[in-house]
């Protein structure tokens, strides 16, 4: 009780909480107001049950594989109906629950104030000692990222919309014109560095202004991205060229999406010939599994695997030194992927796959560098585009 | 072993015998002249140096086999026997029993050791025999419950103190109130096995009864403990009626710790609630250990061997002597359990008449006879003859010394392994502070200034029971120690840090289980791990009674164990008695005995986890109604406060099982109906503490130390 009244008065002292830079409700976002609904029905439904001297509990939707489903007809992945219960007095998820708790009060504090943070910000901004005790809220980051996506899920409410965003990775360059919170650029003028894609690029941010791209390339990480800006490949096949870092974070995701519904571009992937290109091809075309809720904002049906393909050893010639065998891990993976339903009945995929698991070994895109520097962007790449020769 | 050591010279004889008929034909080859020159003595020197060995001369070279390898332990072993025999006496003269224990320093590694009882006293012409003679007593013979068996054990103590002091054993006994009391020096001649008396001219001295003697005794020097209670104010000392008291001064070194005369006494105050012991270290502290009850056990009665029980070799010896003159009468008398229809049987089947004489029975029938004895069905001996401590007496003895929460024991019914009948008796204490944590700041100091130990570390694990490598590295590590640290030289501010540590680490886990062995109420202190009660501690399967073990160890728990064996012979693998022999009828009785406490261990332990899981649930939603409550009041503005109340209701509601747990404590004992009797359990709450006086926890404190 004593803790309360400690709590309160640390509030008002801090000058970003005082009363008076808070927006008033009306003059908010409609999006943020329909948000502000469902947190405070979150909030309110833990009152009723209080009032009634019942357990509280949260309904969670499950993010897991088994409550994901393949829908054949859109060809996304789409999330199940299954929930979990998260229940206030349960010893395993008390401490779950009161996060859960806490980050609904954190969105609530950034929406009435119209600001956002970080993942890392929200972690900050939520995690204290619990009084009384030697326990922090949050023990470190990686505790309060899932009860994020928790709250996301179970309000059905974007990340966005909860005014919380991931750090800045994967970059663009290429024929497109954009303006970004107001400002104008121009991702043909970008350097060296290119384009950086926020973690935010839904339409009220980042606004097409115009482009005459024809399609867009989309490779795995930096240091290939960097072959092929150098060698201004986007600018000879009039494209644009993303990387995701690795497995792509939403912003990226949403931005292809965007690009390819918008302005009806191609999307081609150019992804390390392992299970984990696999998989990023996986997530770009139908959508990941742990935010399958996002898949339809997200997933792009349509795009399509450029390689590198397991043929593509003997098809370039590549020297055994250019791979690395499969570990155990790898394997293991593999079969896993090609169990997956969007997988299962894609014939061209398993016999892909089958031939890796076959070859004993994997390559990355970085292999063809072994044939000449500029190997990739001048001969493997544009002749993959002119035979159309593209993995579903 | 006397006769494996006899064996030992007789080959030489024969060879030597062959080797001289040989030089005798001479002009051999080479090796042979090489080997005659070497020759230094012949059949006929030999013979002069081939003689008897004295029992007394054996073992004084082998004095490791009675327990005086090291100069610790022969104090020990001194005390052990004095006390064991005193025992005994008193019991088997239906005295409740005290016994005064005195250890004085008398040089650098020399001491006196004092051991005086109330038994009957010895009559005069006896004591010389009983304290100066090896393998002399009453108790080889008879097949009876007692703590002494050989009759080795007083006299090799005195010939040991003789070896390494020269001094002679004093004896002081009177046999009763009216009688003088007879004191002798005697010395054991270990050539011939015979006692030396040096006072009186051989014939010992006689002090008459009463004051007048006790003021004789006092002017030459001669202790001896005239009244009980002497120092206590308000109760009039009564007089010693009769007693004893043996003084042997040899070589020896006193320190506390495992395997101490301390230990030995506090474990045998546990085992004997009838006893009262008083015990006076060489630093001038006195112990007191006063018995919890005045009754006696029952006396054991001495029973016949049973057939199952005898070798051939013995029955072969007991034909001899035997006064029956038919085999019929020697087998229904010699023998317990054997009715005239069984020995009838156990002659058909070993085609012998059962009208047949005695002396006709040479080697092949005693051996048909033996062959039919182990096929004939006997019933089991009759197991009166063993008189175990009981359930009752042995929580009583346990809780006395060893602080705990949980007490629970078990006695066996008694069981026969070749024909021998014996039972087991298992007590266990659970809980409660461990040694390392009561030991006093100055106590702790003058421990390490004792040991000789080379590193701290093992400075612990010898020093404290319960304390194994993985609890003393802990404890260095909050001392902030290297493990290597040597306990010599340590400053005063390191004991604090030391004892500081020792105090606040919380050794619950890494705790070893203390077990306790006992035989015949004997307290068995060293081979451990050699011992059959050892082997079915660490063989049961602790885990699925809660306590945590790893393969093939003591569980780690503070738990203290005592197993008692009682029999009328109890199996030891060797003379020194440290550790009991694993028949299998034994470590069947062992293993069940100890799975019967376990078990109610195990029903503590559950519910006292229950209790402990309910108390934790509550206060960790405790701790986040708070902020849950807060958070929700952020969001829709709500009264958290309102909202904290309702919330705490619904907590207590669902946690009301650990409430109603917690209300229900407060009293000194707890009902123990569902355990089913033979348990108990002691609160731990300070108010208990307090109710429960201090006088009790002082005892327990200082039985330790």
């Amino acid at each position: 009780m004593a803790k309360k009244k400690v709590r309160k008065h640390a509030a008002s002292a801090t000058p970003g909480k005082a009363p008076k830079s808070k927006i008033p409700k009306s003059k908010l976002p409609a999006r943020d107001k329909k948000t502000l609904g469902s947190l405070k029905g979150m909030a309110d439904k833990v009152v009723q049950t209080a009032n009634r001297s019942r357990a509280p509990q949260l309904d969670i939707p499950s993010r897991s594989l088994s409550n994901v489903k393949f829908n054949r007809t859109q060809k996304i992945i789409e999330m199940g109906s299954n929930k979990n219960k998260r229940e206030l007095f349960n010893l395993s998820q008390a401490k779950a629950y009161m996060q859960t708790m806490l980050v609904g009060s954190g969105c609530k504090e950034l929406i009435g104030e119209q600001k956002t943070l970080s993942l890392r910000g929200m972690y900050y901004r939520l995690k204290h000692t619990i009084e009384g005790t030697k326990e922090e809220t949050f023990e470190d980051q990686s505790d309060c990222d899932p009860i994020i996506e928790d709250v996301e899920v179970s309000l059905n409410a974007l990340r966005e919309e909860l005014h919380v965003y991931a750090s800045n990775r994967g970059s663009m360059v290429g024929n497109l014109q954009l303006n970004d919170s107001g400002d104008d650029i121009d991702c043909a003028r970008m350097g060296s560095g290119g384009y950086s894609i926020p973690s935010i690029v839904e339409p009220e941010i980042v606004k097409f202004v115009k482009s005459n791209a024809k399609f867009v390339l989309h490779v795995e990480k930096d240091t290939v991205w960097r072959r092929f800006n150098e060698d201004k490949f986007w600018k000879k096949h009039n494209c644009i060229l993303t990387h995701g870092g690795g497995q792509p974070p939403r912003g990226v995701r949403r931005l292809l999406n965007r690009l390819h519904h918008e302005l009806k571009l191609p999307v081609y992937c150019l992804l390390d010939n392992d299970p984990w290109g696999y998989y990023i091809y996986s997530v770009i075309k139908q959508g990941s599994i742990n935010l399958a809720y996002e898949s339809k904002r997200m997933a792009i049906p349509k795009a399509r695997y450029i390689g590198l393909s397991s043929r593509d050893y003997e098809r370039c010639g590549l020297s055994p030194s250019a791979t690395i065998k499969l570990s155990e891990n790898d394997i293991k993976r593999a079969k896993q992927i090609a169990r997956y339903p969007w997988f299962e009945k894609k014939k061209p995929w398993q016999k892909e796959i089958d031939h890796m698991l076959k070859n004993g070994f994997k390559m990355e895109v970085e292999s063809l560098i072994s044939l000449d520097i500029s190997y990739v962007t001048e001969e493997y790449v544009p002749a993959r585009l002119q035979d159309r020769d593209f993995l579903d | 072993m006397l006769s494996s050591a006899k064996r030992k010279r007789s080959p030489r004889k024969k060879s030597g015998e062959q080797e001289t008929s040989d030089s005798g034909a001479g002009g051999a080859a080479d090796g042979v002249v090489r080997a005659r020159r070497r020759r230094r003595g012949t059949a006929e020197s030999m013979a002069a140096k081939q003689r008897d060995i004295s029992v007394s001369e054996f073992f004084a070279k082998n004095r490791h086999l009675l327990g005086f390898d090291n100069p610790r332990k022969a104090l020990l072993t001194t005390v052990k026997e004095a006390v064991d025999n005193s025992l005994d006496a008193c019991e088997e003269a239906q005295i409740v029993p005290e016994v005064w224990v005195h250890i004085e320093q008398t040089g650098e590694s020399r001491y006196r050791v004092s051991v005086q009882d109330n038994g009957p006293g010895i009559v005069k012409r006896q004591i010389p025999l009983i304290f100066g003679k090896l393998l002399y007593g009453s108790k080889f013979h008879r097949l009876r419950m007692s703590r002494g068996q050989q009759g080795i054990g007083i006299s090799a103590a005195g010939m040991y103190g003789k070896l390494t002091t020269g001094k002679p054993v004093k004896i002081v006994s009177k046999i009763s109130i009216r009688k003088p009391a007879h004191y002798y020096e005697i010395e054991i001649d270990t050539k011939k096995n015979i006692p030396e008396i040096h006072n009186g001219r051989g014939n010992g001295v006689d002090f008459p009864p009463g004051e007048k003697g006790h003021q004789l005794m006092r002017k030459k020097g001669i202790a001896w403990v005239s009244h009980y209670d002497a120092d206590k104010e308000g109760v009039d000392p009564r007089e010693v009626r009769s007693g004893t008291r043996v003084s042997i001064e040899q070589e020896g070194r006193y320190q506390r710790g495992r395997g101490s005369v301390d230990e030995y006494l506090q474990q045998t105050a546990i085992a004997n609630p009838h006893v009262t012991l008083h015990y006076l270290d060489p630093e001038g502290n006195e112990t007191v250990y006063s018995r919890s009850t005045k009754t006696l056990p029952d006396e054991p009665k001495e029973i016949k061997p049973h057939p199952y029980g005898v070798e051939i070799g013995h029955l072969v010896t007991m034909l001899k002597d035997t006064d029956a003159s038919t085999l019929a009468q020697f087998l229904t008398s010699a023998f317990s359990r054997v009715s005239p229809a069984v020995s009838r049987r156990i002659c058909e089947g070993a085609k012998l008449s059962t009208r047949g004489s005695i002396k006709k029975i040479g080697r092949d029938e005693a051996d048909a006879l033996y062959q039919s004895i182990q096929k004939t069905k006997i019933s089991a001996p009759s197991t009166d003859c063993i008189c175990p401590i009981g359930e009752d007496l042995l929580l009583r003895g346990l809780h006395r010394v060893v602080p705990g929460e949980f007490y629970v024991a078990s006695t066996r019914p008694p069981a026969v392994y070749r024909g021998n009948p014996f039972q087991i008796e298992v007590a266990l204490c659970y809980g409660g502070t461990s040694v390392v944590e009561k030991v006093t700041y100055e106590v702790l100091a003058e421990l390490l200034s004792q040991s000789d130990a080379r590193t701290l570390r093992q400075f612990l694990v010898n020093t404290f029971d319960g304390v194994g490598a993985e609890a003393s590295d802990k404890i260095l590590k909050k001392a902030g120690f290297g493990s290597r640290q040597s306990p010599g030289k340590l400053k005063s501010s390191d004991i604090d840090k030391l004892h500081h540590a020792m105090q606040n680490v919380n050794l619950t886990d890494s705790h070893a289980m203390q077990v306790y062995r006992y035989a015949n109420r004997v307290p068995l202190q060293f081979q451990q791990a050699a011992c059959a009660i050892t082997q079915a501690v660490t063989k049961m399967n602790w885990r699925s009674y809660g306590l945590s073990q790893s393969r093939g160890a003591l569980p780690n728990a503070p738990v203290t164990i005592m197993v008692h064996m009682a029999s009328v012979w109890v199996p030891f693998t060797s003379e020194s008695k440290e550790a009991v022999a694993g028949y299998p009828e034994i470590e069947k009785e062992l293993r069940l005995g100890l799975q019967a406490v376990g078990r109610k261990l195990g029903m503590y332990l559950r519910r006292r986890q229950k209790v402990k899981q309910e108390g934790e649930r509550r206060s960790i939603f405790l701790r986040y109604l708070g902020e849950v409550a807060q958070a929700v009041s952020s969001i829709n503005d709500a009264d958290s406060k309102d909202l904290y109340e309702k919330l705490l209701r619904v907590a207590e509601r669902k946690t009301s099982e650990a409430d109603t747990k917690l209300d229900s404590r407060g009293k000194k004992i707890e009902e123990t109906g569902d355990f089913g009797g033979n348990v108990l359990i002691v609160d731990q709450s300070p108010e208990a503490l307090l109710e429960k006086g201090g006088k009790e926890q002082d005892e327990g404190q200082q039985a330790l130390f």
